[in-house]
């Protein structure tokens, strides 16, 4: 019988925040460096021009994106990758809580500004749900406190605490479903319609971060 | 079948009303599963004395004579507890003259540091600030393309 004390392995190093430890184990080590080669690569980058060609025809047209506006989705884009990296690596359910908001509201801020009615139809239907996901993702925190009595993750990996319940890892499952927006990929469709290669795939690349990293949490308590 | 259910989806607005629905579920079934356990031995315990002006943010004790404060590695914040507050002349006179210091906490400089929020927890307070910036940006910033 083989028996796993470590879902994510052991740790290499520990950062020490106070109470909220810092882990890098061989599962966050690789998802931080994704996040970290992509945001390298947004800095970099220069956004993408699309060009929409009628077909039938000649006429092509090339949509312009104004400096501004790409600056400031880059500025969003920038914030997202760095939230990304802190949740990939956070010890801390708060804290993976926190910074998970943070990815959902950058999310939001990326394809806000975009100057397309329809994009921010989208985006705005995507900001509602981001918002009410915040409720299950702090409610979930708040039982992992109140059943175990302990926020730490390194804590429940080590199985002193009481089990944490069934329906808060359901909760936080379901508030990081909702601030990434990971299954509904049908309406975050209407999203990649922007113009802007680097920075839109930033959203989907952070919510299927944030979603790879809450299966190793649920799986720790 | 699979057809229908990713037409449903691809609008957009029938997202919302799934994830609350969803929600909604998950709500229920967490009443269903009630009582909960709660674990007594807490790891940031909380006693509230009414009475003091700070209220809800006193921690207690003498400045520069450590207060324990209970954390989860006290070995990471050995300076907890030395300073639980420091009061500008102002805010010292607020303390001295209402009931409210406590709840003022952001609304006038010079205050009280909780010592679990701002020095055991302090990554968390450097991020929700970092939030609460980010919200600001994208409502600035779509406001002036409005306007």
């Amino acid at each position: 019988m083989i028996t796993v004390t470590s879902i994510g392995g052991i740790p290499y190093y520990i950062l020490e925040f106070g109470d909220e430890l810092v882990y890098f184990t061989p599962y966050t080590i690789t998802l931080f460096l994704l996040a970290l080669t992509f945001t390298v690569l947004v800095i970099i980058s220069r956004p993408e021009k699309q060009v929409d060609i009628a077909f039938g025809g000649d006429a092509y047209r090339a949509k312009d994106i104004s400096i501004s506006e790409m600056r400031f989705r880059r500025f969003m884009a920038i914030a997202c990758g760095l939230a990304s990296m802190g949740a990939m690596v956070t010890g801390d359910i708060f804290n993976f809580t926190l910074f998970t908001a943070m990815v959902g509201i950058t999310n939001v801020g990326i394809v806000a500004a975009v100057k397309s009615p329809h994009v921010q139809d989208a985006a705005y239907q995507y900001g509602l749900v981001a918002l009410a996901a915040t409720v299950p993702l702090f409610a979930g925190a708040a039982v992992y406190a109140a059943a175990t009595g302990s926020l730490s993750m390194i804590e429940l990996m080590n199985g002193t605490l009481p089990t944490v319940p069934l329906i808060a890892k359901a909760m936080l499952v379901i508030g990081v479903i909702g601030e990434g927006m990971a299954p509904f990929y049908a309406a975050k469709a209407e999203m990649f319609r922007a113009p802007g290669a680097p920075y839109v795939i930033m959203c989907s690349l952070s919510s299927l971060l944030i979603f790879l990293r809450v299966v190793e949490v649920v799986m720790l308590g | 079948m699979i057809r229908r259910i990713s037409h449903f989806l691809c609008n957009y607005e029938n997202i919302v009303p799934l994830f609350a629905g969803a929600c909604a579920i998950i709500f229920l079934a967490g009443i269903l599963m009630l009582p909960l356990s709660y674990q007594q031995n807490q790891l940031y315990p909380k006693t509230i004395d009414r009475n003091s002006t700070l209220d809800p943010y006193d921690r207690g004790g003498p400045p520069f004579t450590q207060v324990t404060i209970h954390a989860q590695y006290p070995e990471n914040s050995p300076t907890a507890g030395l300073v639980t507050s420091y009061l500008t002349p102002f805010s010292f006179y607020l303390a001295q003259t209402t009931q409210h210091l406590g709840t003022t906490i952001v609304a006038h400089p010079g205050g009280i540091i909780d010592e679990i929020l701002y020095n055991t927890r302090g990554l968390d307070t450097v991020v929700e600030p970092t939030i609460l910036l980010i919200a600001f940006a994208i409502a600035s910033f779509l406001y002036r393309k409005v306007g």
